[in-house]
Parts: C-alpha cells; structure tokens; sequence
C-alpha cells in the first residue's frame, strides 16, 4: 500500500517536473543573443530572407506564444528543428541516443565490476592501510576535472604509445545501423572485427568516465556494507555462531548491494553530465557532442530537446528506482 | 567546537586538504610576488613560444610565448574569485529558502521545492552551460550561472533538516514560549543545522571549481587574457602531443584544489556529521 | 582570365554579339579529358579528415570553402577554375558568349551530359538551377542577387542557355563556377510546399559531379562513389570519403598513422611543421590568394574615426605573427588584394608594428574611446591568436580591447548585421573566383553590406572605381583601378591586412595527382589516384 503511494506521488509529480524543466530553459534560450533564423538562413542570406524565416519560425511571435506552442508540438510528439542540420531534433536526437546510452552502459558495467568489490573490501578491512588509500583514491577520483582526465589518456596511450584510437566511435562508416547500439550490431552481425573495433574506441572514453562513477560506487558500496555489518540483525546472526564468511555473503552483501544498485540513478547523473565534455574530447557522436555542438551554434531547438531529453531520463531513471527502491527494501514495505 | 579541531587535526587527509585550500589562498593573494613573470597575464613573448620547462620558465610557456607558471598563479585569482563568490550567491538563496519552506508547510512550500527539484533534475553542467551561452563569456556570466544552479542543494538539504528539526523538542518549546518564527529559524533552527551546510559548503566548493573550469574549457567561461585554467587546457590541445606541459600543469593545479576541498570536506563530514556519510553528494 | 576572340559556335546567337569564348574547345584538353580518360578505372578509397562539418548537401546552401567538397566532388557547373594560378576551363559548358553591351552571356553546353539517374542534362536544369540559387537565397547568392533578376534566364533549345543581366559585369563568367547545375526533375518530384525541394536535397544526391553521394550524417560527413558515366571519363579513385574530424590532433594523428589521406590544412603551422617531419607524408605547398586580415566595423565608433583604424594597424606585431607563429611560412600583404593576384599594387608600405606611432594616432582620435571587441573563430586557431597578438598590442598602446571567440555559424550571422558584427573580427578571404574584385570588390563595395562586405565601409570614390572596373572588359584597363582601391583603403586603414596564405596540402605519400587550386582548396578528388 506504501509502496502505490509512493509510486502514485512519484507519477503525479512526474509531468510538472518536465514541464518545468522545459520553461527553465526555454526562457533560457531564447534570450541568446545570436539570432537562430539568420542561421536557418545560411551564409550570405538577405535580411528579408532572415525575417521571412523568423516569421515561418514563429520566432517573431510573443515569447509566451512560441513556448505555449512548443509544448503543443512536443504533444504531438513534435520537437521542433535544428536550427543547424536543419532536420527534426527529436530524430536528430534519437539518432545519437544509441551512441550515448552504449558508453553510458558499458561504463557502469565497468564501474560496477570495479567498484563494488572495492567497496566490499574497503568495508570488510575497515581502517587498514587499504581503506585508508581506497578513500584517497575515490576522492582524487571525483576531483580529476574529466577533460583533463581525457586528454591526459590520449596524451598517453594513443599519441606517445599509440595503442588506443585518438577518437571516434568507430574506424570508417560502421556497420548500417540495426539498434545503433555497434556492439549489439557487431553480435547480430557476428562481425568480429566491427565488435573488438567498437570496442577497442570505447576504452579510453569509458575508462574516463569510469573513474567518477566508480569512486562513488566504491563510496556506496562502504557505506553500504559498513552500515549493514552494523546492523542488530547481522549482530544477532553472527552472535548465533554462524561463519562470518556465510553471515556476510548471505547478508551483509546482499542489503549491501541493493543499497548501491538504488544508487543508479545518482550515478547516471554523474555519467550524462560526464558525457557532455568527454563526448567533446573523444569526438563521440553522441547526445553530449551534439548539446556541446548546438549550444555554441546557438541552436536552441536542439538545445531544448537535449536539455528536454537529458532531464527527462534523469526524471524516469530516478522514478523507477525509488520506486524499485520502494519495493525491494524491506524497511519500506514493513 | 575544539573538539570538532582536535579529531580533524587528528585525520591526515582532512589536513592535506586543508594544505591544499591555505596554499591556494596564498598563492592566489601573492601571485605578483610569487611569478617569475608577472606581466605575462598580458604579455607575449612570440620568439620564446611552446618552451618546454627550464630555468627561464619554470613550467614551460604557451603557444604566445607567456610564462605558464605566472599564468597559474594568477588563474588561481579567478578561481577563488569564481568559487567563492557562486557559492556564496548559492548559500544567500537557498538556505533561507529551505529554512522558510520546511518550516512553514503548505502548498508554497511544495512550490518552492518543486522548483529546486527541476533545478536538480538537469545535471548542473548541462544548465550552467545553457545560462553562460547565453550571457556570453565573462567572470560574472560564469558566477550567475554557476550560483543559478547550484543553490538548489542547499535549498534541499535544509529543506530536509529543517522539517526533522521542527519536532525536535527544543524547537517546539521554542515555539511554544511564543517566540516569533524567524527567530525559531535563526537563533534555534539554523545553528543547529549550520554542520550540515558547512559540509554541504566545503565539498560544493569542489564541484563547483569543476564546473567552473569544464565551462572555460568549454570557451564559456572568462575571456582571453585571463588565465583561466580550464580555457588554458582547451587552447593547449592544438599543441598536443609536442607541448606536454601546457595541458598538463592546468590541470593538475585544478586537481589539488579540488582534491583539497574534498578531503576536508569529507573529514568535516566524518567530525560533523555522520549522518551525511551515506549521500556522498559531490555536486558534478 | 585572358579573353580571346574566337569564331562563333552556336548558330542562334546575334550577328551584332561580339563573340568571346571562353578558351573553348580546345581548352577541354586542359580541363583534363584525356588524363583521366587514360587513367584506368582505379580502385581504392581516399579518405580526407575535413575540420568543418557538413550539415546539408544542398549544392546551393553553402558558398564556404570548408564544405566545398561535396559541392565540387558530386555536382558540376557551367566553367570551372582549375589549377594554380586558376584558369576558368570550359566544364559543362563548351563555351560562351558575351553580347556587345556585356549584358546577355550565352552558354553552349556540351550534349550527352549525364545526370546520376542517367537523364540527360540540359538548358532546362541549368535554367532551374539559376532560378533555385535566386530563390533560396543561399550560399552563392550574393553573387548574382545585383546582377540576375528572377524568370530572366531562358533555355535556348536543349543545349544553349541565356543569362540577361541587370548591368554589364565583367565577372560574370567567373563566378558561373558557383552555379552547380542540379536535376531539375529528380528536384521537382521532391518538392514540398515549394521549398524547392530544400529538405529533400540537404540529405540526397542530385547531381552530375564525378562521385555519386551514398551516405550521409552531418555527424560523420559524406561517403560518395565513383560515376562511371561522367562525361569527362570515370575518375580515378573508385570511393571518397570526407570525414568530419573536429579536432587538429584526431586529423594530423589519423594521417600519420593511415587511416586519412588527406586533411585541410587549418591547424597551426607547429602541426603542419610536424607533418612536414614525417617520412610517410608529403605536405605540398602553393602560393595560394587567400588573405589573411582583419575587418574593422568602419561604421561604428570610434572605428569611424581613421586615426584609430590607424593605431589598429600599428598595434599589430606583424613581425612576431609571420616569423614566430606561423615560422616564416608566408610573407606580409599590405593591402587588400593578395600580392600573386593581379591588379595588386607593388607599391603598398602598409603598416608596421610600432606602439609610438599607434599612441600618436590615438591622440589624434576625435570620437570618445571604449573597451573593443576583438574576435576570433573557435576552431581556426590562427584566427584566435592573432586576436590575442592584437590584444596584447592594443594593452600597449593604451586601448581597452576584450577578446571574444565564436564559431563560424554564429560569426557569419554577425558579419551579415551592422548591429551585431564585431569591433575588429581575424578571418580570412578565400579566392571564389580568381579576379581582384574578389577582394576589393566584395569587401569594400558598399553594395555588398550585409553581404560581403563586413566592415561597411563605404567610400563614394571607392565605389565609383569598382562599378567602372566592372564595367570595362579588358583586364589592362581595370587593373589600375583596383591598384587604386587598393592604396586608398590601405591608407584609410579599412581593415588590417596581414599575409597571404600559403596552402599546404598533406597528403599520403601514395596519394598521387593532386590538383590544387585556391577555388576550392585543392579539394577536387577526380585527378587523384593511389600508388
């Protein structure tokens, strides 16, 4: 019964939050100084052309006019063009999503499959030189400016050691894409070839952002663990006699873990606002080099559908594991 | 509260950072003292460009000829100025915004935090980018964006100790003894959750400093000459990989400083307030 | 372009017409029939790293030389300027010619012209061509929006067109390299709402060019193949693929390791020298005519007053530019016109680097002074640093100046508007069509505001000179005209003007054939082979 409460308080919450968000930055955008039809224009355009193309924009309209249009397209599953490409933000949008979400993916994979157990460990050996260097390390972790992170890795190990592609999320054109996603396409491809490619791009930008989702789950994790071996019922259980080693992994890891996996969310956060300037360095072509893209080319129909976008799976994602949250953890349906 | 000093100063890497902050503020107070070149903020020197280090210039020179070394401490200037001041902005707005809408319930409270809640909803690079594209490049356009962003953490956080600290017994004899509610909120409320918002402050100074650097980076953040760290990283990327020391010493000086807030801020956290040890917030 | 006399070669052209074609017939061999013709069908695949992105393929929405390559590559036009000093060769045209009073150009086209889809191209196309240029008004438009009124270009039969212009211009002819011929019918049946098939276009193929356009993402560039059926012979490398490569590093790394052929040469001269080191690669260099300067808003102040244009031009270290940053890889041009160009005075001092003279010149200003805006293009590194070198020398001689750094979409939108246009903007004026008017003219005729001509400065006596150049055909007579728009906008300091580009062109050391010339930047891939 607490658990549908939640989850209706969540949903009703849901729609105002994005639509919020959407007057945020709306407002925001249309205050940038560049003037976005001169840009549909193109090179050399006439002014009357320019204003032509306002006029076709809607761009000369009030300004609360053009956003209470703007909601009804993006009700119609409308939103808007590039004022750059010229194209449907939505599809420009959802052609760079399967770039973005692959390396988001596979980065907390990888976190995850580093973090967690030196989370455990850090626990379990709780104040050892161990601990006390994991706790540096994560912190240095979440200080290391990502650019420079990026930089400092091809630096390394694709100009002096050459080992690691420079850029790009793939030699040549790729595979016509099926999902987008290359490494699901390699599969259902079976091309080999294409699969340790995609791969082979994807180490350097996936181990940048590794490291701050990683520290945070090291961080998670301890706490987790920490909290959970301190707990009555752990006390009683080992109290019982029975071997530490069950009492953890039947216990201790699994409250522990739920607690970090409820942390998803927090952490895709910290990996989409990552992608942005990493996507940037490594010429990934995905929904953060386009955002970079069109904020500087002041186009702010894309600059919306990002923001629109970017915010939105931030809102879905934490929706689902409060409510997976809500669900799961004992303490809330008690 | 010399309890609080003595079980910091018992925890090295709380004072490592601490180092960390007292030699930022030193180097930035003393930059023209400190730099071999003082005048190389403006200055060029075109026939001494791409250096690598040595005797002449510590840390090497950039693509005009500059002293890098120089330029980081006088970037050091800008940082300070840039954190200090967005933070600061941030702390104004949101805590008496939480302390005033979790100590009244009702439908403006609910407002209020509905609209810190979108504020969080976007990460805070993406927006803070979107106000300073929008401003157009300079210092005050990056601490208005950075300030419109961030404050909502502190709106949320004494939101929440706001709300516990109302049924907390000496609030509510407060109260009750007819003592008006602002000053329930000053005097009774806000010291005692003042821990949380140190801890909230220190780290935040951290995330902040990123940011402020990922916009530079960006081209976002305070034009040319000023010695930005993170802009000084995007210029040296063309030079890459034959000048290795103009992206590489940018970028260290933004890790110590931000390693020091951090440090602090976590041993703060361990001191002040074990609670906050689970929601390890590091704002990015 | 030297104009010559020859016999007329269409039977419908006026007796009274004074006939000039354009080196015809026997100038196709020049265009390169029989070498390409010789070569064999090659295979292979060139792959170029281009720095600018292609947002759209519509042939008639760009005009830069940034995302030349597709416009050049995929699509054909009526003359084409080729090699180094250009020559305009007979292309889809066989010749031309030009009425008495300079008004009516008559092109004759060569017959059995095929399109991609295999229809024949013909006057109908080229009619709709020059119609859609004037509709969209986009990219090359500026060129012809003074000269073409719309509905007034006619097919003559299948094979003949005919421009009637509103004045005598002697460049039309030049700058019919920018009228790219597209399928008029394959356009027409993707029209929607009479956008002129504009959406339709920006992602497809309609063309008659040597490679056939097949992919296409404006966040990757275009991959295009060869066709076989072009009417100059199938050209010599099978697949071109032009990727967009934002970062100089990604373009200079992926060079020397193989995987590009080829890059545009928009990086610092310390990456080109780096290029220049490596055993693999082979830089080609050329005396190109592309200025390098800087636009000075003329109509804003205080850069209306001429004494503080002046100390502008004496703040700039144009000694450390030339030697220190770009390594004495180009020389000085004092004035508007690139020195190789004709029609470029020999007798130009210019200014130089000296702070005393600027802060004299300072004194002199009559207007109130303020804090400058100086601009530079994201992306073009010369362009960023030579607004700082500026800058620095500004702090010198007493002028509050603040630096600002845009990307070109947004820069050429402000370049378009007198309000929003920079204080002083670095850039660079690339060759569309090899004449001095391509400088002078563009940049300083006042009909060419928001349109060219970013720094509005606006001279009678200038103007008068222009329009009298454009209307004498013979190049001994405009030349000294130019000359003099050339020392009066020096000596009014109208912008600063700094060197002359060099073009260096990196290449694979197996890349063979390259044809480099300052229309287009070298970036016509049909001449190229692999080793």
């Amino acid at each position: 019964m607490k658990t549908l409460v939640l989850i209706v308080n969540r949903l009703i919450w849901f729609f105002p939050t994005v639509l919020g968000l959407l007057a945020i930055v709306f407002f925001i955008s249309h205050v940038i100084p560049a003037d976005p039809a001169a840009f549909v224009a193109g090179e050399n355009a006439t002014p009357e052309t320019i204003a032509a193309i306002r006029a076709r924009l809607g761009l000369d309209r009030p300004l609360h006019i053009q956003f209470v249009r703007y909601i009804q397209s993006i009700l119609e599953g409308e939103m808007g063009r590039s004022i750059y490409t010229g194209r449907p933000v939505a599809e420009d949008l959802l052609g760079r999503l399967p770039a973005t979400l692959e390396l988001t993916f596979v980065t907390i994979v990888v976190a995850s499959v580093i973090g967690i157990p030196l989370g455990v460990v850090s626990a379990l050996r709780r104040n050892s030189w161990l601990d006390h260097g994991l706790r540096v390390v994560t912190i240095a972790g979440l200080a290391i400016a990502s650019f420079w992170f990026a930089i400092l890795l091809q630096l390394l190990f694709s100009m002096r050691l050459g080992i690691t592609p420079l850029s790009g999320r793939i030699e040549g054109w790729g595979p016509e894409p099926i999902t987008g996603f290359y490494l699901v396409d390699a599969l259902i491809l079976w091309d080999l070839e294409i699969l340790a490619d995609a791969l082979h791009h994807m180490v350097l930008p996936v181990a940048t952002l590794a490291l701050p989702a990683a520290a945070t789950i090291v961080r998670f994790t301890r706490a987790g663990v920490l909290n959970a071996l301190e707990s009555n019922y752990v006390l009683y259980e080992t109290a019982m006699g029975y071997p530490r080693r069950l009492v953890i992994w039947k216990y201790v890891l699994r409250n522990a873990l739920i607690g970090t996996v409820t942390q998803i969310g927090l952490i895709f956060g910290i990996l989409l606002a990552g992608a942005v300037v990493v996507e940037a360095v490594f010429d990934w072509p995905g929904l953060g080099l386009f955002a970079v893209n069109s904020i500087l080319n002041s186009d702010y129909n894309a600059v919306m559908g990002f923001t629109l976008i970017a915010g939105t799976m931030f809102i879905v994602v934490n929706l689902v594991v409060d409510i997976v949250q809500g669900m799961i953890d004992p303490r809330e349906t008690r | 509260m010399r309890r609080v000093a003595r079980k910091l100063a018992e925890d090295r890497a709380a004072m490592l950072g601490l180092g960390l902050i007292v030699l930022l503020v030193l180097v930035a107070i003393f930059a023209p003292w400190l730099a071999t070149h003082p005048g190389d903020v403006t200055e060029f020197h075109t026939a001494r460009r791409l250096s690598p280090p040595g005797p002449e210039n510590w840390l090497g020179t950039d693509r005009m000829g500059s002293d890098i070394y120089s330029r980081l401490l006088f970037g050091a200037r800008i940082t300070i100025t840039i954190a200090v001041t967005a933070i600061a902005i941030a702390v104004v707005i949101g805590v008496p915004m939480g302390l005033v809408a979790g100590y009244y319930e009702g439908i403006g409270s609910d407002f209020l935090m509905r609209v810190s809640d979108i504020f969080l909803a976007v990460p805070q690079i993406v927006l803070a980018i979107a106000i300073a594209q929008t401003l157009g490049p300079s210092i005050e356009n990056v601490i208005l964006a950075l300030s419109a962003t961030y404050w909502p953490f502190w709106a949320r956080l004494v939101f929440a100790e706001t709300r516990s600290m109302k049924n907390e017994p000496f609030v509510e004899a407060a109260i009750a003894l007819g003592c008006s509610p602002l000053r329930v909120m000053v005097l009774h409320i806000l010291p005692s959750i003042s821990s949380s918002i140190i801890v909230r402050t220190t780290i935040g100074m951290g995330g902040t400093i990123l940011t402020a650097a990922t916009l530079g980076f960006l081209g976002l953040g305070p034009p040319p000459p000023t010695p930005e760290w993170g802009r000084t990283i995007a210029e040296s990327r063309e030079f890459l990989p034959m000048a290795w020391w103009y992206a590489a010493f940018p970028g260290l000086a933004i890790f110590l400083v931000v390693m020091g807030f951090n440090l602090l801020g976590d041993g703060l956290r361990d001191v002040l307030d074990p609670r906050l040890r689970r929601a390890s917030q590091h704002g990015r | 372009m030297r104009k010559q006399t020859e016999p007329a070669s269409a039977a419908d052209l006026g007796r009274r017409d004074l006939l000039r074609a354009g080196a015809a017939g026997a100038a196709v061999a020049a265009a390169g029939l029989p070498r390409a013709a010789a070569a064999q069908r090659g295979g292979g695949r060139i792959v170029f790293a281009n720095g600018s992105a292609y947002d759209t393929m519509d042939p008639h929405a760009t005009f830069d030389v940034g995302r030349v390559a597709y416009r050049l590559n995929c699509y054909d036009s009526l003359l084409r300027w080729l090699d180094n000093p250009p020559k305009l060769e007979p292309w889809l045209a066989e010749s031309y010619t030009v009425s008495e009073d300079g008004k009516r150009y008559t092109f004759k086209l060569r017959e059995g012209v095929k399109f991609h889809d295999g229809t024949e191209l013909t006057a109908e196309d080229v009619v709709y061509s020059m119609e859609r240029i004037l509709a969209v008004k986009k990219g090359a438009y500026p060129l012809f929006a003074t000269l073409v009124e719309p509905g007034s270009t006619r097919a003559v039969g299948r094979y003949a067109v005919e421009f009637n212009l509103k004045a005598a211009s002697a460049i039309f002819a030049a700058t019919t390299h920018d009228i790219y011929v597209v399928n008029s019918a394959l356009v027409k049946r993707n029209e929607r709402n009479g956008d002129w098939g504009q959406e339709w276009i920006a992602r497809n193929d309609a063309g008659s060019g040597s490679y056939v356009i097949r992919r296409f993402d404006p966040a990757r560039g275009f991959l295009a193949t060869r066709f076989d059926d072009h009417f100059l012979g199938p050209a010599g490398v099978a697949e071109i693929d032009f990727r967009y490569v934002a970062e100089v590093n990604s373009r200079v790394l992926g060079l020397i390791r193989g995987d590009f052929h080829g890059t545009d040469p928009y990086m610092p001269q310390d990456q080109i020298a780096r290029l220049q080191a490596d055993p693999n690669l082979n830089v080609m260099e050329a005396e190109s005519t592309r200025l390098f300067y800087a636009c000075i808003h003329n109509q804003r102040a205080p850069m209306t007053d001429v004494n503080f244009r002046k100390a502008l031009c004496y703040a700039f270290d144009y000694d450390g530019w030339i030697n220190d940053i770009l390594g004495k890889s180009v020389v000085r041009n004092t004035h508007v016109i690139p020195n190789p160009m004709w029609g470029a005075p020999k007798d130009v001092a210019g200014y130089t680097y000296d702070i005393d003279k600027a802060k004299w010149h300072l004194s002199q200003v009559q207007v109130p002074l303020r804090e400058i805006v100086v601009a530079g293009m994201v992306g073009y590194e010369q362009s960023m640093q030579a607004a700082a070198l500026l800058q620095a020398g500004l702090t010198k001689a007493g002028i509050q100046s603040r630096l600002l750094n845009e990307p070109w979409p947004v820069v050429s939108n402000k370049m378009r508007d007198p309000e929003q246009m920079y204080d002083v903007l670095f850039l660079w004026r690339s060759t569309y069509y090899a004449d001095p008017h391509n400088w002078a003219g563009e940049l300083l005729h006042t009909n060419r505001h928001r349109g060219g001509n970013a720094s509005y400065y606006s001279n009678p006596e200038v103007d008068r000179l222009l329009d009298a150049a454009l209307a004498t055909a013979d190049q001994e007579k405009r030349a000294p005209l130019y000359e003099q728009v050339a020392r009066i906008s020096s000596e009014e300091a109208a912008g600063i003007y700094i060197h002359n580009t060099k073009w260096f062109g990196p290449f694979r050391k197996n890349v063979r054939g390259v044809r480099f010339c300052p229309i287009g930047d070298g970036q016509e891939m049909r001449w190229l082979s692999i080793a």
